[in-house]
């Protein structure tokens, strides 16, 4: 038994699911109307954006690095797909123009970090910027209104498949894939030797600077897409769109169980660590905890979501390794 | 790998003598005295954070929840002034509160051995909520004149804000310690190699801790300057300076991954960037424009050292290659 | 019932709305000074209510032969815009009209252009009254009591008067909706007894959608996850209502919805039946007269003192005088009603 739960904690999403399940049936009890179906519609509407982001943000946390500019490409082209089809583009050229500057600014940030060898958390500090000033440019005080979304991401964004809405299921199937090809594809399970040590993955021969490039162009192309889920979900778009989304994506993966020192976590893991997050947020709301502590809490609940897993990492994993080579 | 950062540091100071010339030229309105007032007003919280956070990037940590400290170091300030307690003491208090947000990050990162950026990214949410659990939706206003116009007012004789006398007195600490002491010196051991820095004997974990002490304490400083500055205490203060310290230091030469830096590089950077500012406003540029502007310094902030470096690998190569 | 009601609450709107603008004859016959240096700033660029409020401004520019800058910051924070005070006060602008970001922080701001000889004037959103002797008048669109109690109205007309309310406001710290929240407690509470508020008091029953789509959205949820019989929401801000009424469509709620509204952005929803009526005044009309108070203080013609009179509009027919009311502030009027009456005609406009 002992070991059993030993080793069921050491899968470093058990803890944050378990956190999930205790947040869920506390509030629960507290206010019924918090786990109904509506209740959970809103956890999976909130989560919907984060989630998809995550995916990418995933990939480049796994191997040591980082990127912020997700929130302002994603913004970006939640407003453009709008004002394209407002201007009678179909929804595929919308989406694929969407991808493409999803994909230049991926290519961009990735070229420079894997090629020229820059830090990413200032490339991408850098393209965070320069993306939400062309975005402002262009867009100014312009907003996307609800009668110039696409039909169809308006449809994905107001129904539900058996109470579980369109976007959340679009979400959870990039995560599904994504967590398999990271357990199971060998070009995204290097991800995790880089993370782990990369002069040695250099070394054992993984070609660093193509994994780089390309993990940065997973984002980005995520982030691209991740526009049309954040217009669907909003059904607007401005200026201030995606506006300080990157630091709720990095929290989500963090409470995760995505390590920002690289080399463990898996997509899965940041969905459950978004759900956390969000299902906090709701419960917060739900209890009727005033919205002025509502932000201290969150900030103490990700320090204690961090804490906790390095707690169980220093803890757990040790003996377990132990045990394997005895 | 030094030289090159060396070139960097003196290219911003040529860099910061020719924005100030072509912005003399392009706009009448840039080389004035008044004009350098502002400048320096605008940047004077900016300095005084980087100063600290020079030694914490070199170090190889990082502090994200440095805007929110400051906020909460000024709420803090505006909840005591309001609840009848002498200014003076205030600020004590206020200094306090920074110090604080400081220490707490600094034991999350050394005794619980968490990620900085991680756990500053939960402060940052932390700390800012606790400026609205103080303040609420009551902004603090009407504090005492002799104090707040300070803040506003020029040292007399001068067209020197009154923050002026700060920076240089941190700007000299923090210069002769991070170059001139031991302490500077370990902070750059630590950053280069951890663990070499360990086994030499350096108290690791102490060094750290008194460096995001440090940090919290100028950021309650600038939140002294900034509370005295805009004469009000707003529980939405500074919202997002973090990530303009965090940038500036990085444009002043500093590498991200610790080590490498200098503190006259930085210092020459907030100021450039103050009047990049300046002189892009004054000549009617967007603030569209201006945060593109800043993205792309950032970039060749990195790009240029990097370029160099390559280069003079490859000549290095060459040149060997002809010599064999 | 309801329509009854709505046709009062327009009728009642309508006649305040003249009584607030009515001209009072001998408008201001001496000459705004040519060739004014004029800064239009609003809490931030990027943002449409503001770019109305600006095309207002503009216009008003042309016709007095000033020439007009509209800048300002991409985050609406006073730290930001105080940065662009400095620079019009570099580039000697002789008028500088400003909506507040920050009722206080920009204030030392504020008098340092004034002593530069900078003639301000807010509007939209003024300093805190502490602070008004910092700028000649504030051009407001109404009274905070006529906004609150306006809005109070349309949540009435659409709920047939009675169940419990709730608020989703911009930001904690924005002093016009903390102004319009104050006046909305009292009046509800007198003038329909069969309503009230969620969480007992109007305090209590606010929620901040800090003007973002997300955060909007968020509370909104949060709303009725905490008060599932809500009857009504009231939001006094263009991003708070837009996110109300959008998410009240894609779940298909029954909670009313109004608040202060731009008509091209509402539109679909009010035609659509999402949300019965929105209000808002008119910001390109806010936008003109605070130049026009602007540039005539810069001439000279026009003091600020209360009591003291200005005019704006360039032709007999346009010409419209306007009266500085207690705490230097001047009243556009009411704000203007948007149903499925009119809001097609308004939609266009702004």
């Amino acid at each position: 038994m002992n070991r059993f739960l030993t080793r069921l904690v050491s899968v470093r999403e058990i803890p944050v699911l378990l956190a999930l399940f205790i947040v869920l049936v506390v509030t629960g009890i507290a206010n019924p109307q918090f786990v109904s179906a509506s209740g959970a519609q809103d956890i999976f509407l909130g989560v919907a954006v984060i989630a998809t982001l995550s995916v990418g943000m995933t990939f480049v946390i796994t191997m040591r690095h980082i990127d912020l500019s997700v929130g302002s490409t994603a913004g970006f082209t939640a407003y453009m797909i709008g004002k394209m089809s407002a201007h009678h583009h179909g929804l595929v050229t919308s989406l694929l123009v969407a991808l493409g500057i999803g994909l230049i600014v991926g290519a961009a940030n990735g070229f420079l970090v894997a090629y020229l060898r820059l830090p990413s958390l200032v490339v991408t500090l850098a393209s965070l910027w320069i993306v939400r000033g062309v975005f402002d440019q262009i867009a100014g005080g312009d907003t996307v209104t609800d009668n110039q979304v696409p039909v169809a991401l308006g449809y994905l964004g107001r129904h539900s498949f058996a109470n579980i809405p369109y976007i959340f299921i679009i979400a959870f199937v990039l995560i599904l894939v994504a967590s398999f090809f990271m357990r199971s594809v060998r070009p995204a399970r290097d991800l995790y030797a880089m993370g782990s040590n990369p002069p040695a993955s250099e070394l054992a021969g993984i070609p660093v600077a193509r994994r780089t490039f390309f993990a940065f162009l997973a984002s980005g192309a995520v982030s691209g897409l991740g526009g049309a889920i954040l217009l669907a979900r909003f059904h607007s778009a401005d200026s201030n769109s995606g506006l300080g989304l990157e630091l709720n994506v990095i929290a989500a993966c963090v409470v995760g169980g995505v390590a920002i020192a690289g080399g463990v976590g898996t997509p899965y893991g940041a969905l459950i660590g978004a759900l956390l997050l969000q299902s906090i947020t709701q419960a917060l709301g739900a209890l009727g905890v005033s919205q002025f502590w509502q932000l201290a809490v969150n900030g103490t609940l990700l320090i204690s979501a961090i804490s906790l897993d390095r707690y169980l990492t220093l803890r757990v994993k040790p003996t377990r390794i132990l045990r394997v080579k005895s | 790998m030094k030289r090159v950062t060396f070139n960097w540091d003196k290219g911003i100071l040529v860099f910061l003598v020719l924005t100030t010339i072509v912005g003399s030229f392009v706009t009448p309105y840039f080389a004035n005295a008044s004009n350098f007032s502002f400048v320096i007003q605008d940047i004077g919280e900016f300095m005084l954070m980087a100063i600290p956070m020079t030694f914490l990037i070199i170090s190889g940590e990082i502090d994200l929840s440095i805007g929110s400290s400051l906020c909460l170091s000024s709420a803090a300030l505006g909840y005591s002034f309001r609840h009848g307690i002498p200014f003076w003491l205030c600020i004590i208090i206020a200094l306090l509160v920074g110090l604080a947000c400081g220490l707490i990050n600094g034991i999350l990162v050394t005794k619980f051995g968490l990620q900085s950026l991680a756990v500053t990214i939960g402060t940052l949410a932390l700390y800012r909520g606790l400026c609205f659990v103080l303040l609420g939706n009551q902004p603090v206003n009407q504090m005492p004149l002799s104090y707040t116009n300070l803040g506003s007012n020029s040292i007399p004789h001068t067209f020197l804000p009154y923050v002026t006398i700060l920076i240089v007195i941190f700007g000299a600490i923090g210069w002769t310690t991070l170059h001139y002491t031991r302490l500077g010196r370990w902070t750059f051991a630590v950053g280069i190699n951890v663990e070499a820095a360990k086994f030499s004997g350096i108290p690791v974990a102490r060094l750290k801790l008194a460096l995001f002490a440090m940090t919290g304490l100028m950021a309650g400083v600038a939140g002294i300057v900034y509370t005295f500055r805009f004469a009000s205490a707003s529980p939405d203060g500074a919202t997002g300076y973090e990530l303009s310290v965090i940038a500036s230091v990085l444009f002043g030469g500093v590498s991200i991954a610790g080590g490498v830096g200098t503190m006259w590089g930085v210092l020459a950077a907030v100021l450039e960037l103050g009047v990049i500012r300046s002189v892009l406003q004054l000549t009617n540029v967007s603030a569209n424009t201006l945060l593109v502007v800043s993205g792309g310094l950032l970039l060749l902030s990195v790009a240029i050292p990097r370029a160099i470096e390559l280069s003079r690998n490859r000549r290095k190569l060459v040149s060997s290659d002809s010599k064999s | 019932m309801q329509k009854r009601l709505t046709r009062v609450a327009i009728a009642i709107v309508a006649v305040a709305a003249l009584a607030g603008t009515t001209a009072t004859a001998n408008a201001g016959s001496a000459g705004i000074k040519g060739g004014l240096k004029i800064a239009i700033m609003p809490k931030a660029v990027n943002n449409g209510y503001f770019t109305a409020w600006a095309k207002g401004g503009t216009t008003a520019c042309k016709e007095i032969g000033a020439r007009c800058t509209y800048l300002g910051p991409t985050t609406a924070t006073g730290a930001a815009q105080v940065q662009f005070i400095n620079q019009i006060i570099q580039q000697h602008y002789n008028v500088l009209v400003i909506s507040a970001a920050d009722q206080n922080a920009i204030v030392p701001a504020l008098n340092k252009a004034k002593a530069a000889g900078i003639t301000i004037v807010t509007s939209d959103a003024d300093v805190d009254a502490s602070a008004a002797a910092s700028r000649v008048t504030a051009v407001l669109p109404a009274s905070s009591t006529r906004i609150g109690t306006a809005e109070v109205d349309w949540i009435a007309a659409a709920t047939g008067g009675k169940g419990s309310i709730a608020i989703l406001s911009a930001a904690a710290t924005a002093a016009n909706q903390n102004a319009w929240i104050a006046a909305m407690g009292p009046y509800l509470t007198s003038k329909y007894p069969n309503m009230s508020w969620v969480g007992g008091t109007v305090d209590k029953s606010v929620f901040y959608g800090n003007d973002d789509a997300t955060t909007s959205t968020q509370q909104f949820d949060a709303i009725l996850a905490q008060y599932p019989n809500v009857a009504g929401i009231i939001s006094p801000t263009t991003v708070g209502v837009l996110a109300a009424a959008q998410e009240k469509k894609a779940k298909s709620l029954t909670v009313a919805i109004t608040g202060l509204g731009l008509p091209s952005q509402m539109g679909p929803y009010i035609t659509d039946g999402t949300v019965l009526k929105v209000g808002l005044w008119n910001p390109i009309d806010l936008g003109y007269v605070a130049v026009y108070a602007a540039a005539e203080a810069a001439s000279g013609t026009f003091k600020g003192t209360v009591g003291s009179t200005f005019y704006a509009g360039n032709t007999k027919k346009t010409k419209k005088t306007y009266t500085v009311t207690a705490g230097g502030i001047t009243y556009l009027g009411d704000p203007f009603t948007f149903d499925k009456s009119n809001i097609a005609t308004f939609a266009a406009i702004y």
